[in-house]
């Protein structure tokens, strides 16, 4: 029946559907520019969701951990083969996406006998000199598109849209602890966003109205990709002596 | 379960060279002849290495690194094969990172050893056909026995732990004696503070240059000076040019 035209386009559509679907509790990522490099926060109830890929390059997703873990192992087998083959500076965040992620992304997702990666994914590149940091975000059907200095990735493409034009407001080079602070209001506005796909957009003080108490069950993860660190590899996950929550919520 | 091993990863994608099948002895004159050594002092391991790189009677290259940072806390010194102790140093360098990066979680320090122990066996081909045997010392700080350890290797890939020092290349043996003849009736190295340990480390590898060809010694005019790294629990922190500067000075 899949010889038809027709029936083929339903059959995306379908997986459209339930890629949506699937992909709706995802809790949201915001990644944006601060003083020091580029920093990383989301909230997990437990498994990790912020990763390190590469020495200068870092992967984050929402969707089913499995899909994630095998996207992200793909992504490290790729950079160290080429890291090896000719060097770490050849590991670009730019050639990764475009001739990895996205293509393998694309591949699952028109398969339509097979599983596709219920993922989303958001990857960020630090620029060693300044200036020049990159994200990328990839959707579950491979499409994948550079977002200048900040980038979001949710459940849903209304909560991901709102997080982008909040953090658009951010200055980029905000000291870490505000920085940390930022991010994690604009992680509430997108938390907000999904929960009520009807009506308003919730206004700043419904957001830390929010944040008060909508944490509870779940531990904020963040990492940055940090410029000052003298150690090849640039990726520090922050513990939680790092991240006082209290600080930012205003509890 | 989805592989940790990076050696794996290059040999299924056909990024290893073959060794090659047969060399003619004499046909090629290969690059060796060195002094490298470590020594157990008061704050951890020195491990110190001379730049000179020969190949038959000629010097080929009079600044070569052959003591080379694997990690945040461990180094290797090279002895033999430059060609393959490079890659060697960048396939344990690049298997670390890929193990911690795709597992989330550090290497054993026994995991790295087991690592190098491969490498070299794998290596044997070429080492037994007299192109590309290479002996390294192995340096580290093991974060579980909370201390400094030195293991040196044969060509066949087995690993020996030392107590005091260990050396190897072409003037080791020339220096053995007086690290012994140190050791047991100066000061014990393991009692030595840094200073004195560097001392003792700079006057060593002047005494294999005195009578090795193959070891080059301190030049002040071409401001060329051995390399020593030390492994301590503060990680890896090179002995900079002008502290050694400030000891030839003084000696």
């Amino acid at each position: 029946m899949l010889e038809e035209p027709y029936r083929w386009v339903e059959a995306i559509n379908n997986r459209r559907e339930y890629l949506e679907d699937q992909l709706s509790a995802g809790s949201p990522v915001v990644g944006m520019t601060y003083a020091g490099g580029v920093l990383l926060l989301t909230t997990t109830p437990g498994p990790r969701k912020l990763f390190e890929i590469y020495n200068e390059i870092a992967f984050a997703a929402v969707g089913h951990p499995a899909d994630i873990e095998k996207l992200r192992k793909a992504v490290i087998d790729i950079a160290h083969i080429e890291g090896f083959n000719l060097s770490a500076r050849d590991v670009t965040l730019q050639r990764l996406v475009s001739f990895g992620i996205g293509p393998l992304m694309k591949a699952a997702f028109d398969e339509i006998f097979r599983s596709p990666f219920i993922a989303r994914v958001m990857m960020a590149e630090l620029d060693p000199v300044e200036g020049g940091d990159v994200f990328y975000t990839i959707d579950a059907d491979g499409s994948f598109a550079q977002g200048g200095r900040v980038a979001a990735i949710s459940g849903s493409e209304k909560s991901a849209r709102a997080m982008t034009a909040k953090l658009g407001e951010v200055d980029g080079a905000l000291p870490l602890q505000e920085a940390l602070g930022a991010a994690l209001q604009v992680w509430g506005l997108g938390r907000l966003v999904l929960d009520s796909e009807e009506g308003q957009e919730p206004s700043e003080s419904d957001v830390r109205e929010f944040l008060k108490d909508g944490l509870q069950g779940l531990k904020v993860e963040a990492a940055v990709l940090d410029r000052e660190r003298s150690v090849k590899s640039k990726f520090n996950l922050l513990t939680e002596d790092e991240l006082p929550l209290a600080a930012y919520i205003g509890a | 379960m989805e592989s940790c091993d990076f050696l794996g990863l290059l040999k299924e994608g056909g990024h290893l060279s073959a060794a090659p099948g047969m060399v003619q002895e004499g046909l090629l004159e290969q690059v060796e002849g060195t002094t490298i050594m470590a020594v157990r002092y008061a704050d951890g391991v020195l491990v110190a290495g001379d730049r000179r790189a020969t190949m038959g009677n000629l010097v080929v290259y009079d600044r070569a690194d052959k003591v080379l940072s694997i990690d945040d806390d461990t180094v290797m010194a090279i002895a033999g094969s430059p060609s393959v102790a490079y890659d060697i140093a960048r396939m344990l360098e690049m298997s670390v990172q890929y193990y911690r990066r795709s597992q989330l979680q550090r290497l054993s320090l026994d995991g790295k050893l087991r690592t190098l122990s491969r490498l070299l066996r794998q290596n044997l081909p070429m080492a037994i056909q007299g192109i590309g045997a290479v002996v390294p010392i192995y340096a580290a700080y093991d974060q579980d026995a909370g201390e400094s350890k030195i293991f040196f290797y044969d060509l066949l890939g087995a690993e020996f732990e030392c107590v005091d020092f260990c050396t190897t290349g072409s003037g080791s043996n020339i220096i053995r004696g007086a690290l012994y003849y140190q050791n047991r009736w100066g000061t014990p190295l393991a009692e030595m503070a840094e200073e004195q340990a560097v001392e003792t480390v700079l006057k060593m590898l002047e005494t294999a240059a005195e009578y090795d060809t193959a070891t080059g010694g301190f030049r002040e005019t071409a401001r060329i000076f051995p390399q020593i790294m030390k492994v301590t629990a503060a990680g890896l922190n090179k002995v900079s040019e002008d502290e050694m500067a400030a000891l030839y000075e003084k000696a």
